[in-house]
């Protein structure tokens, strides 16, 4: 069925005379093959229009960077000729470093990456790299199922530690993150709706069998978390329980997945041969020099021994040390496993549909707000595709440009099912078959990092926006001092007042004397603090030659001496908590969500408007509204700050002054704020709004914060 | 819940292979639990006091006199004849007439992780699903009453409530008295000027939805005026602690656990559904003896007082109040003075909520290693929860993978509490 169609589209493709001399047929665009699929499927309603200019802006700017449109950047958009405007901004955002930030915030969720996991920040810090670099998607899959060694250090073995190496945990992981196969049902019985067996399910944990997490510590410090790699197999058929234990035998791995055996017509296969030929980069090859794990043995084996005293003055941690130095430590240090190799090979094999095609699923559905399968990991003969045919075509040509997010993102925003406008107003079946069938553009709210980044834009407070000491208030602090040492209780007294009644909201941007650190605020679950993964990256390399030389410098009686030294040191520390008085320039900034820690603390804005805790296999963002959420945003000192006007930003000469130039500040507003120009009776509200504040800022900044909180603001137009 | 109802579902349970009579009486008592006796009262709200880190069972409710593990406490006689409770709990110990005890919880888990997930939700921990606490479960099943959330959560998070929605979700409080920054305009916005920019945040979104019939933006108008009308609410007052008096202050013990139950018990009668209280600090691994002292002082006041209030007021029979901690602690006194995690037995206290007061149920053995008689499961517990309030704890809701999943993972209430 789905060949026949294939053909169809090729042969109409020779009809119309497009194709080419070559050996594959002339390639045709996404909506060609989603019009044909959806006219032999017998729908004979045309699409909706496609959405005017500005409101593409807006639409791509938010799915490809993250964030609405600066003014300046509209401008520039909209100075194009109107032919080429959409090539040249989608071109332009592709490469925009938020891109990098925005994409990994997919993956991050995609993968369920945790900064509070083991070797968590950085295998993040690695993915955004990887995105940085174009790194192509089966070459990261790949690294991801397949390395081994020490988190941190090798960044890309968080993912396999994330889960503590579970073999059970990674099975059901990687199959459902990978291809959409929810084989981790099978873990307990065989599926109730698939064709996947329990014996199935154990072949394939079967790849993961033999790789175990690994502790190295000394004396109760974890010195590093690494995995390893077992001689036997750990994981037993059949089940626990099932039969007496001595019946159960080390399952064999079997890959549950059978390959698609023909070529497609546009050559898929060819194209990627030909393209990887022309870049191939040489993988890098595991060695037989001895693992950390056998140096790190032996060299505990000498310490014990010269402990007892059996081998007299013998320097043998500088011996281990200089033996650890001459492995190295990136690619060779740790047993790489060879399963898990064969796995990585299997899984992102380009003619393994499930690897392609629930990619490809997932980039639409985050681009278009429905996936062609969902939910978004459920591919199986129960759950078909919506369009197979349209999926199969991108999943193909996804795999035809190397494994591309780029490419691939390219290729669908610049369609015009991207670009369809929604069904406002018709009535709902109408409505749900328009969008069913990607002619019309759902209901879509922005992702939450992508909200906050957006409100932080549109107020400028990605800079300060107020000028130097124009803001200045006093304010009440509870912080935590240290006590000075050695028996002198006394602090400083004159920076000491008593309790104050009032609770006032704290600004970031003062610190106070160097001695203290502020607790927490009442808004610090607005505060994003970013992370630099270059550095994350180099520091986890860092970090490591250290920890190898005080696990081989220092016999486990020296670093219990240092322990209870520091520990000595820290009792005679001690904090009190004081109330100071500081006056502080209130003149906030805000960094961008999307590189703070993630998953956010509970309570955090983006957890509160839908990131999840990244623990659960399969869960997607919860998009609903909730009394939380409207308390955080209309309560909230992110927005409250994001619509008060400072000097420095662009419209304040509009609405300062004798005369202030009410429209034109309204426009800008609504520019900065919602993409568009607004109505005349827009013109007139506004005209309104800012009449019944008792100063003309006041009143623009009570506008600006309504458009903010507006509908109109967080759901895509 | 109808008679013709329960029969149904009897004689469905029947027809599904419920073969022997005792069984078929054992599930008859089962759906009697739930289903209530017509004009049985049903509680209305949970207080769960959550102690993080596992309260060690023999120095609290399961004293073993006399016994080499039973460590420095003595136990005390209380107001519930034949009923013993450590002496770290002298004004609790008149309220005992009230109260139940279980003292022969055989738990599973034995680190805090696994241990905390299975306490609070009855599940076993998996990394394909996230199971929802107890508090969501009750707050999906019963319906909001007056303008507070229906879930709230002191001094510490409450599990998540994954696919129940985020509507069940708990609203948080660090501490009690703490005050919520969002409930109020932000700093330097008056209440005339707030309330304007409300009145036109919603002209304009009445204008942006009217021709557009989504249910998304219907979602958000709701949440905006629950929002406002939580702001806006005299009920907020219950969450204010600084207008009690001191004397009342000083009768819970002025400590946060203290005031986290005062703060309970304001919050109930306002109608909220189901308020957990959480303190930590219970993970004795040296020096127990000191610490559950001190643990006794903070607890003893604040739980008579609570019990005694209620009961007051008639709102006790309405409310079920419940302590639980992930797992019980080694009989056995490790070097340190300590005792290390032990999940292999543990008790709980319950009170209210149509609880029959002045019961033990089940025991320990002599030296509080095992369940002696009656071992009464972790989700046993949950279901007693559902079962107090009304609720079938085999309800099956969907997840959004339409995975069908019990609102507890196979309990069985504990019917004697109730009789």
């Amino acid at each position: 069925m789905i060949k026949k169609s294939r053909w169809t589209i090729a042969i109409l493709a020779v009809l119309s005379g497009t194709l080419s001399l070559g050996e594959a047929a002339e390639i045709p665009t996404i909506d060609e093959v989603l019009q044909t699929e959806l006219r032999n499927g017998g729908v004979d309603r045309e699409p909706l229009s496609p959405i005017d200019d500005l409101a593409y802006l807006r639409r791509v700017s938010v799915d490809l960077i993250g964030r609405i449109p600066t003014g300046a950047e509209i401008d520039e958009y909209m100075a194009w000729p109107a032919k080429v405007r959409r090539q040249q901004v989608v071109e332009k955002l592709l490469h925009h470093e938020r891109f990098t930030d925005r994409w990994t915030v997919f993956f991050a969720d995609l993968l369920r990456l945790r900064s509070n996991a083991e070797g968590g920040s950085a295998l993040i810090a690695y993915v955004h790299k990887a995105v940085e670099d174009g790194m192509p998607y089966d070459e990261l899959a790949r690294r991801l199922i397949s390395s081994g060694g020490k988190a941190g250090s090798v960044p890309e073995v968080g993912f396999i530690l994330g889960d503590d190496a579970d073999p059970m945990a990674l099975a059901g992981i990687t199959s459902q993150v990978f291809m959409g196969v929810r084989i981790s049902c099978a873990q307990c019985h065989d599926h109730p709706f698939d064709k996947w067996t329990q014996k199935d399910f154990y072949g394939f944990a079967a790849y993961f069998g033999k790789t175990r997490r690994q502790e190295r510590r000394i004396n109760d410090r974890i010195l590093g978390v690494y995995t390893t790699e077992l001689p036997q197999s750990t994981v037993m058929w059949p089940p626990e329980g099932a039969v007496d234990d001595e019946d159960r035998r080390p399952m064999p791995p079997v890959f549950p997945i059978s390959f698609v055996k023909e070529e497609s017509p546009y050559r898929p296969l060819a194209r990627l041969n030909q393209l990887r030929e022309k870049s191939e980069t040489p993988e890098p090859v595991a060695s037989n020099e001895p693992s950390l794990d056998d140096l790190l043995a032996g060299a505990a084996k000498k310490a014990n021994r010269q402990t007892a005293g059996s081998l007299g003055a013998l320097d043998v941690f500088d011996e281990a040390k200089s033996d650890v130095r001459e492995i190295d430590l990136k690619a060779a240090a740790y047993r790489n496993s060879e399963l898990r190799a064969k796995l990585a090979e299997l899984v992102t094999d380009p003619r393994n549909p499930y690897f392609s095609q629930s990619f490809v699923n997932r980039v639409w559905a985050e681009l278009l707000g429905q996936g062609f399968v969902e939910p978004l990991d459920d591919f199986s003969d129960n759950n078909p595709a919506s369009h197979p045919e349209t999926l199969a075509f991108l999943a193909d040509e996804f795999v035809a440009n190397g494994f591309d997010l780029r490419q691939l993102v390219k290729m669908i925003v610049l369609s015009d099912a991207y670009r369809r406008s929604r069904a406002d107003g018709l009535p709902e079946p109408d409505r749900l078959a328009l969008e069913r069938n990607f002619q019309a553009a759902p209901m879509r709210r922005m992702i939450s990092e992508v909200l906050y980044d957006s409100i932080i834009t549109a107020g400028h407070l990605f800079t300060v926006k107020h000028p130097e000491g124009q803001n200045l208030k006093t304010v009440w602090q509870e912080s935590r001092m240290t006590k000075k040492p050695a028996g002198d209780d006394s602090i400083n007294l004159a920076a000491l007042e008593s309790k104050p009644n009032a609770n006032p909201a704290m600004s970031k941007t003062m610190t106070g004397p160097s001695a203290m650190t502020a607790k927490q605020s009442g808004y610090d679950f607005e505060k994003a603090i970013e992370i630099d993964f270059d550095a994350v990256l180099a520091d986890a390399k860092a970090e490591d030659a250290i920890e190898v030389e005080q696990m081989m410098v220092k016999t486990p009686e020296e670093l219990e001496a240092e322990r209870l030294a520091n520990e000595m040191k820290r009792q005679r520390m001690g904090y009190v908590d004081v109330f100071t008085r500081a006056i502080i320039d209130d003149n906030p900034t805000f960094s961008t969500a999307m590189r703070m820690p993630s998953p956010a603390p509970d309570g955090h804005f983006v957890r509160v408007f839908g990131q999840t805790d990244r623990n659960e296999l399969g869960a997607e963002r919860d998009q609903s509204p909730t009394m939380r959420q409207a308390l955080m945003i209309l309560n909230g000192q992110l927005t409250n700050e994001a619509a008060r006007v400072g000097e420095l930003e662009p419209i304040y000469p509009l609405i300062s002054g004798k005369s202030p130039n009410l429209n034109a500040a309204i426009t800008l507003a609504y520019r900065e704020i919602l993409t568009r120009k607004p109505t005349e009776a827009d013109l007139e509200t506004g005209r309104e709004v800012i009449g019944l504040a008792e100063t003309p800022q006041q009143g623009l900044a009570d506008l600006r914060w309504v458009l903010l909180n507006s509908h109109e603001f967080r759901f895509l137009p | 819940m109808s008679r013709g109802c329960a029969d149904y579902r009897m004689s469905r349970r029947a027809m599904l292979g419920a073969t022997g009579a005792t069984l078929l009486g054992l599930q008859v008592r089962h759906l009697l639990a739930y289903a209530g006796t017509d004009g049985e009262q049903k509680a209305e709200h949970v207080i769960l006091f959550w102690n993080g880190g596992g309260m060690s069972h023999i120095d609290t409710w399961d004293p073993k006199p006399g016994r080499p593990t039973a460590g420095e406490f003595l136990p005390i006689d209380t107001s519930a004849p034949g009923v013993q409770i450590s002496e770290i709990f002298p004004e609790l110990s008149k309220q005992m007439h009230h109260a139940a005890l279980i003292r022969s919880i055989a738990g599973t888990q034995g680190a805090h992780g696994q241990a905390t997930y299975n306490l609070q939700t009855s599940y076993t921990q998996t990394p394909n699903i996230r199971h929802p606490g107890i508090g969501s479960v009750v707050t999906h099943e019963k319906p909001k009453i007056g303008d507070l959330p229906a879930f709230v959560s002191i001094s510490g998070r409450a599990p998540k409530a994954t696919y129940l929605g985020q509507r069940c979700e708990a609203y948080f409080v660090p501490q009690p008295g703490a005050q919520d920054p969002y409930l109020a305009f932000p700093e330097g916005i008056t209440q005339t000027r707030g309330d304007r920019r409300l009145e036109i945040l919603s002209k304009y979104n009445q204008r942006y939805a009217s021709n557009k019939k989504a249910a998304a933006l219907t979602a958000t108008e709701t949440a905006i005026s629950d929002a406002v009308t939580l702001m806006r609410s005299p009920a907020l007052e219950a969450f204010e602690l600084n207008t009690v008096p001191t004397t009342t202050l000083n009768r819970y013990g002025d400590t946060t656990f203290g005031r986290g139950a005062l703060l309970a018990k304001r919050l109930v009668e306002t109608g909220v559904r189901f308020v957990q209280v959480n303190r930590g600090g219970f993970d004795t691994h040296s020096n127990n003896f000191p610490a559950m002292r001190g643990h006794g002082q903070a607890m003893d006041a604040a739980l008579a007082s609570l019990i005694a209030d209620l009961h007051e007021s008639g709102m006790l029979q309405k409310t079920l109040i419940i302590m639980l901690s992930e797992f019980g602690r080694t009989p056995k006194i490790n070097m340190n003075a300590g005792r290390d995690h032990w999940p292999n037995v543990f008790s709980c206290f319950l009170a209210g909520g149509g609880i029959q007061g002045g019961q033990v149920i089940g025991s320990s053995d002599a030296d509080g290693f095992d369940p002696h008689d009656r071992p009464v499961q972790v989700a046993d517990l949950h279901a007693t929860i559902c079962h107090s309030l009304g609720i079938d704890p085999d309800k099956e809701v969907l997840t959004p993978l339409q995975r069908p999943m019990k609102l507890v993972d196979n309990g069985t209430p504990v019917a004697e509490l109730f009789s």
